[in-house]
């Protein structure tokens, strides 16, 4: 068999992964093993919100098998982030979305694990939730982070302001104001985080683990262990998916600081139900638009509010909004503009990166804003965008000129005797 | 509880406990770590084995309900040099990305190629039904067992 079908320009070529992936002998990071290793597990927060009274750990600590049962109080610097360290390792005493790990229990088998796990006890008051970014944005609310945040939820706010929306409100004859949502969503990557971390021949932690961002990775286990970074190495195994999943760090310290613990080889395997807990989701983005035309089908103005609930910890929202709010006007030129994207702290899961990184979401409210205002006008869909899609030489909402190559009007045409009857409807 | 079983050929006696599960046994005590472990309530076929014939979800099935039958893993299957037709197509079609999937989708195309050398797209796409892939939306897939049809054919 070659490894290259056809010329080397044009020819397809095998993935050299491949063939230790239909075999099945690509090792994921549950497939790796050391001799004498442990296995831990995460006790996690089943409260969205809540302070923690205490914790009553004996009955796990002397349950068979058990190795080391860890808290907050062992790790040495208790935060880790992509952007801030504002999300714990193990909760010391606010626990800010349900799956917040709070103690980290080891012992020589899974099932040993689990069930020292199933016996600590940990008395949490319950606290009110703020689930709503629009509630969770308003001054009164109590704030989540006020160490790292400040007093005010939102840890984003980007304006994209151009021209002269009075201007183009005066100009426009035609208007669709709407609201817009989408949904939380989650990654459900095959392959559950799974993490070995042990201290190698030279004393360095060792990290193997399937991460779309190693050293970042080394950095904040680094950080939180008090460690040098030449002390860590981490070792990107086969990664089961990630689709921007597993840029956070999920049970990479926790295994880490096990393993540091106790000086034994550490195996962390999450469950499905684990793993949701236990990852960033898509941003679920609130949108209101409203948008301004010519009888002739040229926008003239377009307003947008867009709030997106960043969840729990910061992660990427301050990246994805941003993002949001320069894709805002979707590929179509508007003279005047105003765009507020916001990122706003609740009690939800956390959420960052995903697939198009706040780009995606946008999507839902500038399309539908061009089919009202295409049936506002009596045009087809496809001829209203016509009129208004970026070519060489159009001008973002950002001010960037398209000097160079721009297909939407290509595709455009290309596209259009694959849609059917494209009428006003 | 002693159970004994074929996998891959070789004759396999075990000491195992009762909640254990066929999966557990295969990746933990005779380290075939090619079958994965996705969800664990076999939603995602990730862990897909052929047990005497016929596709399971090595979750599903207890250590000792695998108790004196025939088990063929990815591990039974090609080698470098001698790939399965299934294996093959897989690798020319571009059917391989993450990989998690790929020896649950692999088995179970073989499992149905055994039994039917000349399925249609219709019974492809269904032998193919319980087998979850996130990365590739399937296309790819659906043209390998395709493709490696024709190959078993000739």
């Amino acid at each position: 068999m070659n490894d290259v079908i056809g010329g080397t320009v044009g020819g397809r070529v095998l993935r050299e992964d491949a063939w230790g992936k239909v075999l099945g002998q690509a090792a994921f990071p549950a497939d790796v093993r050391r001799e004498g290793q442990i296995y831990a597990v995460a006790v996690r927060s089943p409260h969205a919100h809540a302070r923690i009274r205490g914790l009553r750990l004996d009955e796990a600590r002397k349950a068979e098998g058990v190795v080391a049962v860890l808290t907050s109080a062992d790790v040495p610097h208790n935060g880790h982030g992509v952007l801030y360290r504002d999300q714990p390792v193990l909760v010391a005493d606010h626990v800010r979305m349900a799956g917040d790990p709070v103690v980290l229990v080891g012992a020589e088998t899974p099932a040993q694990a689990r069930a020292a796990a199933g016996r600590v006890e940990v008395d949490y008051e319950v606290l009110p939730g703020l689930f709503d970014p629009e509630e969770a944005m308003k001054e009164e609310a109590p704030a989540l982070h006020p160490e790292i945040h400040g007093g005010s939820n939102i840890v984003y706010h980007l304006p994209v302001y151009k021209g002269d929306t009075a201007k183009g409100w005066a100009e426009a004859e035609v208007t669709v104001e709407r609201d817009y949502q989408t949904q939380m969503l989650d990654h459900a990557f095959l392959q559950p985080e799974a993490v070995l971390a042990y201290v190698d021949e030279r004393g360095h932690l060792v990290v193997e683990v399937a991460t779309q961002y190693a050293h970042y990775d080394r950095g904040e286990i680094a950080h939180a262990l008090g460690l040098k970074f030449n002390q860590v190495r981490v070792r990107t195994r086969s990664v089961g998916g990630a689709f921007g999943g597993r840029e956070d760090i999920s049970l990479q310290i926790m295994a880490a600081l096990m393993a540091w613990h106790t000086q034994r080889p550490v195996k962390m395997e999450n469950t499905r139900e684990e793993s949701f807990y236990s990852h960033s989701k898509r941003h679920p983005m609130r949108m209101h638009y409203k948008t301004g035309a010519t009888r002739a089908g040229k926008l003239t103005v377009m307003e947008a509010r867009i709030v997106g609930d960043a969840g729990a910890y910061a992660s990427w929202s301050p990246n994805i909004l941003r993002k949001a709010a320069i894709h805002a006007t979707g590929p179509y030129e508007i003279p005047h503009v105003r765009v507020d994207a916001y990122a706003v702290l609740t009690n939800n899961p956390y959420t960052g990166a995903m697939r198009g990184f706040g780009a995606a979401q946008p999507v839902l409210a500038y399309e539908s804003q061009m089919d009202l205002l295409a049936r506002e006008l009596g045009l087809s869909p496809w001829e209203v965008r016509l009129r208004n899609i970026y070519r060489a030489g159009s001008e973002t909402a950002t001010g960037q000129v398209l000097s160079g190559s721009v297909g939407m009007e290509e595709c455009l045409k290309a596209v259009k005797s694959y849609l059917g009857e494209v009428s006003g409807r | 509880m002693k159970i004994e079983l074929k996998v891959n050929g070789v004759d396999r006696r075990l000491e195992v406990e009762p909640e254990e599960r066929l999966l557990d046994i295969l990746r933990e005590r005779l380290h075939l770590t090619g079958t994965k472990e996705g969800c664990g309530e076999g939603e995602c076929g990730a862990c897909t084995v052929i047990m005497d014939g016929k596709t399971v979800n090595s979750c599903m099935v207890l250590a000792g309900q695998a108790d004196g039958h025939a088990v063929t893993t990815i591990e039974g299957l090609g080698k470098r040099g001698s790939l399965h037709p299934v294996q093959k197509a897989f690798l020319e079609e571009g059917a391989v990305q993450c990989g998690f999937c790929t020896p649950g989708m692999v088995l179970s195309a073989k499992a149905l190629l055994d039994r039917n050398p000349h399925p249609g797209k219709e019974e492809i796409a269904v032998a193919m039904s319980g087998n979850l892939c996130r990365c590739t939306g399937y296309d790819r897939i659906l043209k390998a067992v395709e493709r490696a049809a024709g190959e078993v054919e000739q």
